[in-house]
C-alpha cells in the first residue's frame, strides 16, 4: 500500500527543515532591520541613560548580533518565543488563544470553499464554452475581484447598521445582558462569524472552482471519459462518478495549499470584524513596533505553511496512483 | 529577368517578413475577441487608462479643489451644506460634485479620476516584473531541468512561497518605507513564483521536442534555444499570469491600504477607502464608498478576464466546439 518510499519521506523532511531554518533566518534580519524598537515605548525622556541600558539588558538587546540570532535560532526551535513586549503576555500563550479562534473563523468558510468551488468548476468545465459557463465564469472572476474588506462593509452596512440583525464585531458579545451558559455562547459566537464567513465566501469559492474547472475541461476529452460514453453511461454518471473523480487531484493537493491564503484573508477581516485571532495579533504588532510577536506570529505561520505542503506531497502519491515519488525506475 | 526582380521593392521585402508574424497577430486577435469576456476587459482597461494619461480632462476639477472655497455666489456651498459634510450628489447644487465630496470638501469623482493612475501603475508595474523575474527563471530552470541550476532556482522559490503573503508584505513594506515603489517590490518579491513554476513545466516538455534537438544539431548555443525558440512557445501563457499578477497586485495594494499602509502623496482608491474608515463616514456616506471599491473590481476583473482569455490564445487545441 505504501506508494511513498522511507527514503522520499525522509529526503522532504530534511528540506522542509532547512527550508524552516532559511526562513527563520530571513525572519531575524527582516525583523531587525524594522524601524524603530519596541524599547522607545518603554522608556520615556526622563530615563537615565544606565535605566534605559538595564531594559535594554533585560531584553536581550546588548548582546552581540551573532549572540542574538544564536539565541534566537535554538529559542524559536524549542518552541520558546519569549514575551511580548507591549501585551506584557507570554506570545505563545497569545498564540495558543488566538490559532483556534482563526480556525473556527476561516473553518466555516474554508469548507463552504472547497465544497462549493469544485461543484460548480465540474459543471463549467463539463460544458466549457457554453453560455451557462461563460456567465457564471464571468461573474465568478467579477466576485474573485471584490476587495475583501470593501465587501465586509457592505455587508455589515445591510445587515448591521441598516437592518441591525447580526453583529458587527467581535468574537462575543462585549457586555452581555444574558447569562453564559453553554448554549448562549455558542448561539452568540454563531451569531458573530456570521457575517464574517458571508463576506469571506463570496470571494473565497472561486479559487477551487477555477482550478477544477481547468482540470476537468482536460479530462473532458480523455479516452476513459470516452469509453464510459461509449459503454452507455448516462451522461451525468460520466461526469460526476469518471471525470470529477480524476479531476479532483489537483483540487484535493490545492486545498492543503489553500489553508496558506486563509491565513491571508485573515489578516484582513479580522480586522475589520475586530475579531481577535493570529491576523489581528500580527498587524496590531506591526503597528505598534511589537516585534517579538510580529516575529513569532510570522515563524508559526511560516511552520503550517511548510507543514501543509509537506502534507500536500505526500498526500498526491496516494491520490494519483500513477505518481511514485522517490523510486528508481 | 531583369524588370521581374526590380519589382520585388523594399516594401516587398518587408511584407515578406512581417506578413506570417501579422497573420500570427491576427489569428490570436481573432481568437481573443472571439470571447466577449475578454474583449470587456479590454474595454473597461482602455477606460482607466484614459483616466489614468488624461486626470485633467475626465475630472470636473483639481484634486486641491474644496467645494467650499470660491468666490460666493459661483460654485461655492452654502453654509448649511458646509456644515452637513459630506455633501451626498445632488442636483441643483452651485457647485459641481457629480457624485459627490469628501468630509473635507474635495470631488468623489475628482478622486476617483486621479486614482486610476496609480491602479493601473501598481497592476502594469507588478505583473510586468514578476513575469521579467519569473519567465527567464523558470525557462532556465525547465531547461536545465534536473541540474543544480534547477534544483537552485526550485529550492529559493519553495523558501518564498512558505512565506505568508501579506504579512510578508506588510513587514517589508514596513522596514522599506510607504512608498508605491516599495510596494510593488513587495508584491513581486512573492508573485514572480507562479510565473517561475508554471514556465517551468512547459518549458520541461517543449525542450523534449525535435525542433529543439534539431537545433541543437544545427549548433544552436543554449542562449539561442531557450530564447529563440522556447520563449516564443511559453509567451502567450506568461502573459496569462502577467494579468493574473496585475490583478493580484491591485487587490493587495487595496488590502494594504486599508490596514494603514498606503502612499499617502499619491492619490489612489485604496486611500480613499482608508480615509473613509479613517474618518468613520463608511456607513454614512454611500456615493464616497461604492465608487473606490468598485473601480477596484472592475479594474482587477478586467486583468482577469483578459488573462483568462489569453489562455485560449496560449493554449488553442484546448478550446472545443
Amino acid at each position: 500500500m505504501t506508494r511513498i518510499s522511507a527514503k522520499y519521506l525522509a529526503q522532504r523532511l530534511v528540506v522542509s527543515y532547512l527550508t524552516i531554518l532559511l526562513i527563520m533566518t530571513l525572519l531575524f534580519a527582516l525583523v531587525r532591520s524594522m524601524p524603530g524598537s519596541f524599547i522607545d515605548m518603554m522608556t520615556s525622556p526622563d530615563m537615565t541613560q544606565a535605566q534605559v541600558q538595564r531594559i535594554r539588558q533585560e531584553w536581550g538587546l546588548n548582546q552581540p548580533l551573532w549572540q542574538q540570532y544564536i539565541d534566537f535560532m535554538i529559542n524559536y526551535q524549542l518552541g520558546n518565543f519569549g514575551w511580548s513586549p507591549t501585551r506584557i503576555a507570554p506570545i505563545w500563550q497569545l498564540i495558543k488563544q488566538r490559532l483556534p479562534r482563526t480556525v473556527i473563523l476561516f473553518g466555516g468558510t474554508y469548507l463552504a470553499g472547497i465544497v462549493i468551488g469544485p461543484l460548480v468548476g465540474m459543471y463549467l468545465g463539463w460544458w466549457r464554452g457554453s453560455k451557462k459557463d461563460q456567465t457564471i465564469f464571468t461573474s465568478g472572476l467579477l466576485m474573485y475581484s471584490i476587495p475583501s474588506f470593501w465587501i465586509a462593509w457592505l455587508f455589515i452596512w445591510a445587515f448591521n447598521y441598516e437592518l441591525g440583525w447580526l453583529p458587527s464585531g467581535y468574537m462575543v458579545t462585549q457586555f452581555p445582558e444574558f447569562a453564559w451558559t453553554p448554549i448562549s455562547l455558542s448561539v452568540d459566537i454563531l451569531r458573530h462569524l456570521a457575517l464574517p464567513i458571508i463576506s469571506f465566501s463570496v470571494i473565497g469559492w472561486v479559487g477551487t472552482m477555477l482550478v477544477m474547472r481547468t482540470t476537468m475541461n482536460d479530462v473532458v476529452d480523455s479516452d476513459y471519459v470516452f469509453l464510459a460514453e461509449a459503454k452507455g453511461v448516462s451522461e451525468r454518471g460520466v461526469m460526476i462518478k469518471h471525470a470529477a473523480r480524476n479531476a479532483l487531484i489537483p483540487v484535493a493537493t490545492g486545498a492543503l495549499v489553500g489553508v496558506v491564503f486563509i491565513l491571508d484573508g485573515s489578516v484582513v477581516l479580522e480586522n475589520v470584524f475586530n475579531y481577535p485571532g493570529m491576523g489581528n495579533l500580527i498587524v496590531t504588532a506591526v503597528l505598534n513596533s511589537d516585534y517579538p510577536v510580529t516575529q513569532a506570529v510570522f515563524f508559526v505561520m511560516a511552520v503550517l505553511i511548510v507543514f501543509m505542503r509537506l502534507l500536500t506531497d505526500v498526500a498526491y502519491t496516494y491520490l494519483d496512483p500513477r505518481i511514485k515519488f522517490g523510486e528508481e525506475e | 529577368m531583369a524588370t521581374e526582380e526590380s519589382e520585388f521593392t523594399w516594401f516587398d521585402a518587408v511584407k515578406d517578413r512581417w506578413s506570417h508574424r501579422y497573420e500570427r497577430f491576427q489569428r490570436g486577435w481573432g481568437r481573443f475577441t472571439n470571447h466577449r469576456m475578454g474583449t470587456v476587459g479590454l474595454l473597461i482597461l482602455v477606460f482607466f487608462s484614459l483616466w489614468a494619461l488624461f486626470p485633467e480632462v475626465f475630472a470636473p476639477h483639481s484634486p486641491q479643489w474644496k467645494a467650499y472655497l470660491g468666490p460666493t455666489g459661483e460654485g461655492r456651498m452654502t453654509l448649511e451644506q458646509v456644515e452637513s459634510l459630506p455633501h451626498p450628489p445632488a442636483f441643483g447644487d452651485p457647485f459641481f460634485a457629480p457624485l459627490g465630496t469628501t468630509d473635507g470638501g474635495t470631488g468623489v469623482m475628482t478622486l476617483m479620476v486621479y486614482g486610476a493612475k496609480t491602479a493601473l501603475y501598481i497592476g502594469f508595474a507588478a505583473g510586468a516584473l514578476s513575469s521579467l523575474v519569473g519567465v527567464p527563471l523558470g525557462l532556465i530552470s525547465g531547461f536545465y531541468g534536473d541540474t543544480w541550476i534547477d534544483e537552485t532556482i526550485q529550492r529559493i522559490a519553495d523558501v518564498v512561497y512558505s512565506l505568508p503573503f501579506l504579512p510578508l508584505v506588510i513587514v517589508l513594506v514596513a522596514v522599506r518605507g510607504i512608498t508605491t515603489t516599495n510596494i510593488i517590490l513587495a508584491i513581486v518579491l512573492r508573485s514572480w513564483i507562479n510565473n517561475c513554476i508554471i514556465i517551468r513545466g512547459e518549458t520541461l516538455s517543449l525542450k523534449e521536442h525535435a525542433y529543439v534537438d534539431s537545433a541543437k544539431v544545427a549548433g544552436a548555443s543554449d542562449t539561442r534555444i531557450v530564447f529563440r525558440h522556447i520563449l516564443p512557445h511559453v509567451l502567450p501563457l506568461s502573459f496569462v499570469y502577467l494579468a493574473q499578477d496585475a490583478a493580484f497586485a491591485i487587490l493587495t495594494q487595496a488590502s494594504l491600504a486599508y490596514l494603514g499602509l498606503a502612499d499617502f502623496t499619491a492619490y489612489s482608491w485604496g486611500l480613499m477607502l482608508q480615509n473613509i474608515q479613517a474618518r468613520g463616514y463608511i456607513f454614512d456616506a454611500f456615493w464616497w464608498l461604492i465608487p473606490p471599491g468598485l473601480a477596484i473590481t472592475l479594474v482587477a476583473a478586467a486583468f482577469y478576464f483578459i488573462g483568462f482569455s489569453m489562455e485560449d490564445v496560449a493554449n488553442p487545441q484546448r478550446t472545443q466546439e
